[in-house]
């Protein structure tokens, strides 16, 4: 009877630990923890790894920390299971968690206008410095620079759509290695067009020419490199203007031959030559006592090689401005017919850079 | 009473059985690690960064299950395993998708750069139709230099074919043929000013 009793209570015990173990309901996991991982796998492929690497790795530190806590819940009996706390520390994670998201965000808006602003800078910087190296013919190696720069740009463009502002930015810090190099090319030229002493005397050239057209009743040539511009004067007034066309270093003084460029200077017509290879020409007296001068000091201080010679044959002839000459300088043939009739031999012809300080060159390399 | 002992072994033994004979599935860890690892060193990361993030977060789920398991009283890694093994095998599935990826990148890239090396070389056949010599056009010799230009970004690029940075390839080689689609364009203006 007794032994009865005793299994009769020992099976009683066994079945309410059964129903405890496997018939009560375990309390319900918070929805948050799942939230709060999909948050970070959001963060993550938002960049928070990139731009806010210590702030994710404290919100990584902190949602690890919270599911540890998660986990030792879990690990308790189903009766014992309190997931309360576990959703608060949730809930907090997921709020810090939306406000590194929306940091993230803002960074994300800011660099993308950051670049987008350094993006026209450049635009705006390499639009000008291809004009101007249009303009004085300067193409080569500034050129090939300038559209290295136009590609590693592109690249920019293509990498902030993408949302790559890191690489973006990469790439943007060597662009002006690269514009610097091509302004660097064509500083030396440019210089000279911005440099008021040399504008100065180049004014100067052009004021005596004048006055000579003035004082002797003649004709008179002045041209300008920057202008494009032959203007030829008659009793000290401009009498006609033409177009001109100048050589690839048409904007340097020429100082030997070969150097394709325009000499600067104080000259006067010695030959006129109704056939020429360039339809009719004018040839003046280059090098004149300044270039000889300037000449043999260059050869002295090594700035050009012993060999090479002064040069000679420049002329102001036809075969149209668009040509690109030795270093003479070109008219349209109608214009050349015009101004061959117009001069005689001994006309003066100044040529210079600029006349004016306030010039194309000058206003736009204070932008560069 | 003999009842009541046998009735306590025989509890007893399945309490035994129910907390002890569960262990850590260590083989299945180790195997899903090794399993993202290769799939890393194939180039997971670089060709499938957000599957290899998901494989990493899902390695971890696995281990907190583990973790669970560990701290009860009666062990049941029976969930962590199947976790495991579906890390493992999908881990093991990226890892043979990364050469078509890779293979992808490359035939993508090559094509982009075939693309942008005729493009720079129809605007070279370009500039060799161009006048010569002292007729040159200032604006041709500009323009030169810029296919020159291009030509240097082209050499640029098939230097990270050769590294397999395919991706930056392209981006190079799509940005060289818009480039020289427009120097074409301006050669061919220029061109047809002098006519």
């Amino acid at each position: 009877m007794h032994s009865r009793f005793v299994h009769g209570i020992l099976s009683t015990f066994l079945l309410i630990c059964l129903s405890i173990l496997y018939g009560c309901k375990a309390a319900p996991v918070p929805p948050e923890v799942a939230l709060a991982e999909t948050q970070e796998h959001e963060l993550w492929r938002a960049g928070a790894e990139i731009y806010f690497p210590r702030e994710y790795r404290e919100h990584k530190a902190v949602l690890r920390n919270g599911k540890d806590h998660f986990i030792a819940e879990q690990s308790r009996f189903v009766w014992f299971r309190n997931y309360e706390s576990v959703q608060k520390e949730f809930s907090s994670i997921i709020s810090n968690g939306n406000n590194l998201f929306k940091k993230i965000q803002e960074h994300k808006s800011s660099k993308s206008a950051a670049i987008a602003g350094q993006i026209v800078f450049f635009q705006n910087k390499l639009e000008t410095l291809k004009k101007l190296t249009t303009l004085i013919n300067e193409g080569r190696l500034s050129r090939r620079q300038l559209m290295t720069a136009e590609l590693l740009l592109n690249e920019v463009q293509r990498l902030t759509e993408k949302g790559k502002f890191q690489e973006a930015e990469k790439k943007l810090r060597i662009i002006p290695v690269y514009t610097a190099s091509a302004t660097e090319a064509i500083a030396p030229v440019l210089n000279r067009y911005a440099n008021k002493e040399q504008i100065a005397k180049w004014r100067a050239w052009v004021n005596d020419t004048i006055e000579v057209s003035r004082e002797k009743g003649i004709y008179s040539i002045f041209v300008s490199k920057l202008d494009r511009k032959l203007i030829l004067y008659k009793n000290g007034v401009p009498y006609k203007t033409y177009a001109i066309g100048l050589g690839k270093n048409g904007f340097h003084d020429k100082l030997h031959a070969g150097d394709l460029a325009t000499p600067e200077g104080k000259y006067r017509i010695t030959k006129k030559q109704p056939r020429s290879k360039y339809y009719k020409a004018l040839l003046i007296n280059y090098p004149n006592e300044e270039d000889s001068r300037q000449f043999a000091r260059a050869k002295k201080n090594g700035l050009i090689s012993t060999k090479v010679g002064i040069g000679g044959l420049i002329e102001i002839h036809g075969g149209g401005i668009e040509g690109m000459t030795y270093g003479c300088i070109a008219l349209e043939n109608n214009n050349m017919d015009e101004l061959y009739h117009l001069v005689d031999i001994g006309t003066p012809v100044t040529i210079v850079g600029a006349i004016d300080y306030d010039n194309i060159i000058s206003s736009t390399i204070k932008d560069l | 009473m003999k009842r009541l002992l046998i009735s306590l072994t025989v509890a007893l033994a399945m309490m035994f059985v129910l907390t002890s004979c569960a262990k850590q599935p260590t083989q299945e860890m180790n195997d899903s690690k090794a399993a993202i690892d290769a799939a890393i060193a194939e180039g997971g990361e670089k060709y499938a960064k957000e599957e290899v993030k998901k494989l990493n977060d899902d390695l971890t789920a696995a281990m907190d299950e583990i973790k669970v398991q560990d701290g009860k009283f009666f062990k049941n890694y029976d969930k962590a395993k199947e976790m495991l093994a579906a890390v493992k095998s999908g881990a093991d599935a990226l890892k043979a998708e990364i050469p078509a990826r890779k293979e992808k990148a490359k035939n993508d890239a090559t094509a982009a750069l075939d693309a942008a090396k005729t493009a720079v070389s129809d605007a070279k056949a370009l500039l060799a139709k161009a006048p010569k010599g002292k007729g040159t056009k200032a604006d041709i010799e500009a323009l030169k230099a810029d296919v020159a230009g291009l030509e240097a970004a082209l050499t640029e690029a098939d230097g990270m074919m050769t590294s397999e940075d395919y991706f930056a390839a392209i981006d190079k080689a799509n940005g060289a043929k818009d480039k020289a689609a427009q120097v074409a364009e301006q050669i061919s203006q220029a061109m047809a000013k002098k006519k």
